[in-house]
């Protein structure tokens, strides 16, 4: 698979965190892919995936305060959240 | 899809060494100085000792890398009434940790002997060690052999850059006039074909034929030629090339015709397989495993699946066993042409008959089942993978996780993006843009 250069960019460059995802990740920096691991991590290893419905998350205090304060998010746009705190750089 | 991935083409390459050589002078093109007897010594310098020291581990006789030390032991070590000869004092000196320059030290105060120097010439060296080598050996009246070449051409290659090794050879040729054999000759323009532009290697064998004594391009070599040329796509070179082959009045051989073949395939013109087919048929020259594999891995990739699968039974005619290239191949085919099911089928077949798929079938099979919408199947093709720790290859994986994507199966296609890190199958890159992108289309989708 072709890799767009700039797109892997925005995956892997580190980025300066605004402080609500400074707290949940406990680093000031971390890659667009790095924060979406961590916290996928940290949805399985607290057992946040809904019992019922696997494609669903629900939220603890920790994970609402960078989701948008959702009670509950679908993992299929958990990507896209995530994305939100890592603005691109606007064009100069 | 398209290019003949990894691990099937490793899963090609050896097999030519697991029939009986042909004849000598036909080595398989991948391998070509393979029955080279100084491959062996290269590692381990071991089969160039004479017998009783060859198969045991290095004697015990310095506890230190210190040269005075050592130095202060030679005198009593070399008026014993058996002294064990000067490459098994070096081989132990070097194994209580010793560097190569007090090794070299040390060289002086033994009595010369090729072995020895040989084994110095094997550690990993820079040029102007190796060449200070080669001429102590010449000042020691050991004029240096071509097998002494061959050492040192191989572990400066390994150790440090081509053009060092290609340096040792030009100074070889011209100072201490021992121009490489034909394996030398023949490894060094494998290894210049792999990494630098056709021209250069062509400069390199005009450089050789000018030397009186130098190496000519044999068959071996034409056939590393063509290779490398068919890898870049340059197939009317490889013509041209087999054309300067015939008139240099050597016959091409099959493997040279499979070179072509692989080359005719990696350019997607698949269909001109059974062209060159038709013609070692005609020239006379005997098909082997790699020949029919190619043939219908060119002919499944074509669309040809019908005829990759009359191929199949000539080659069983032949008496050539299927392996799991062949049936990967195949099946790769009959999922192009939407026959899923029958691919999955075909599975149990193979091993049926003592065939076992590796990873690539597997991933073959389940790009098809995913394409043809066999979720459930793919699920179980999956489960498999998982559980024999097989990689997923990176086609297969978007493949599959765009099909869970698909049926709302966020979470399993989270489950599969965690195996593909595990397993170390792909970057965290690829694996996450693959997810991200499926996620993107379900949510446009859903919108």
């Amino acid at each position: 698979m072709a890799e767009c250069p700039k797109k892997v960019a925005s995956l892997i460059d580190l980025a300066n965190l605004p402080t609500t995802l400074r707290e949940f990740v406990g680093q000031s920096q971390i890659s667009r892919l790095g924060c979406f691991i961590r916290v996928w991590s940290y949805i399985k290893d607290h057992n946040l995936q809904d019992q019922n419905n696997k494609n669903l998350v629900n939220c603890d205090d920790k994970l609402k305060s960078i989701l948008l304060g959702k009670p509950q998010v679908d993992l299929a746009e958990l990507p896209m959240l995530i994305k939100l705190h890592f603005p691109t750089e606007p064009k100069r | 899809m398209g290019k003949i991935p990894p691990s099937m083409r490793s899963g090609r390459l050896p097999i030519p060494l697991l029939r009986p050589p042909p004849s000598s002078s036909t080595s398989p093109p991948p391998q070509p100085s393979k029955p080279h007897p100084l491959l062996k010594t290269k590692k381990p310098k071991k089969p160039q000792q004479p017998s009783p020291s060859s198969t045991s581990p290095p004697l015990r006789l310095f506890s230190s890398p210190d040269l005075p030390t050592a130095l202060s032991l030679l005198p009593s070590l070399l008026s014993s009434p058996s002294p064990p000869d000067s490459s098994s004092i070096l081989r132990s000196y070097l194994s209580s940790g010793a560097t190569l320059s007090s090794a070299l030290s040390l060289l002086p105060h033994l009595p010369p002997s090729r072995p020895a120097f040989h084994l110095l010439l094997s550690l990993p060296s820079d040029l102007p060690t190796s060449l200070r080598i080669l001429h102590l050996m010449s000042s020691s009246d050991l004029p240096p052999d071509p097998s002494t070449a061959d050492i040192a051409v191989r572990s400066l290659l390994s150790s440090s850059s081509l053009d060092d090794a290609l340096a040792l050879v030009r100074n070889l040729s011209a100072d201490l006039s021992s121009p490489p054999d034909q394996f030398t000759y023949n490894f060094l323009i494998r290894h210049l074909s792999k990494s630098r532009p056709i021209s250069s290697v062509y400069a390199f064998i005009d450089e050789m034929r000018q030397l009186p004594a130098g190496p000519r391009p044999n068959v071996i070599t034409y056939t590393i030629l063509i290779d490398a040329v068919c890898r870049s796509g340059n197939l009317r070179e490889a013509t041209r090339l087999l054309s300067v082959l015939k008139d240099s009045g050597f016959k091409p051989d099959c493997y040279v015709y499979n070179v072509i073949m692989k080359g005719y395939c990696m350019v997607d013109a698949c269909g001109e397989v059974m062209e060159i087919y038709n013609k070692m048929k005609d020239e006379g020259i005997e098909p082997d495993l790699v020949t029919y594999n190619t043939l219908i891995f060119g002919l499944s990739k074509a669309g040809m699946v019908d005829q990759a699968k009359k191929i199949l039974n000539v080659m069983t005619g032949m008496g050539h066993f299927p392996d799991t290239v062949t049936y990967t191949s195949l099946m790769n085919g009959m999922c192009r042409k939407g026959d899923a099911l029958g691919a999955v089928s075909l599975l149990g077949e193979m091993e049926e008959k003592g065939c076992s798929p590796n990873e690539c079938t597997y991933n073959t099979l389940l790009i098809g089942v995913c394409k043809a919408k066999y979720l459930d199947k793919a699920m179980v093709l999956y489960g498999m993978m998982t559980a024999g720790g097989m990689k997923v290859d990176a086609a297969a994986y978007s493949t599959f996780v765009r099909a869970l994507c698909r049926a709302n199966k966020v979470a399993e296609a989270y489950e599969v993006f965690d195996y593909a890190l595990e397993s170390k199958s792909l970057s965290e890159v690829t694996a996450y843009s693959a997810l991200e992108s499926s996620l993107k289309w379900l949510k446009k989708a859903q919108a």
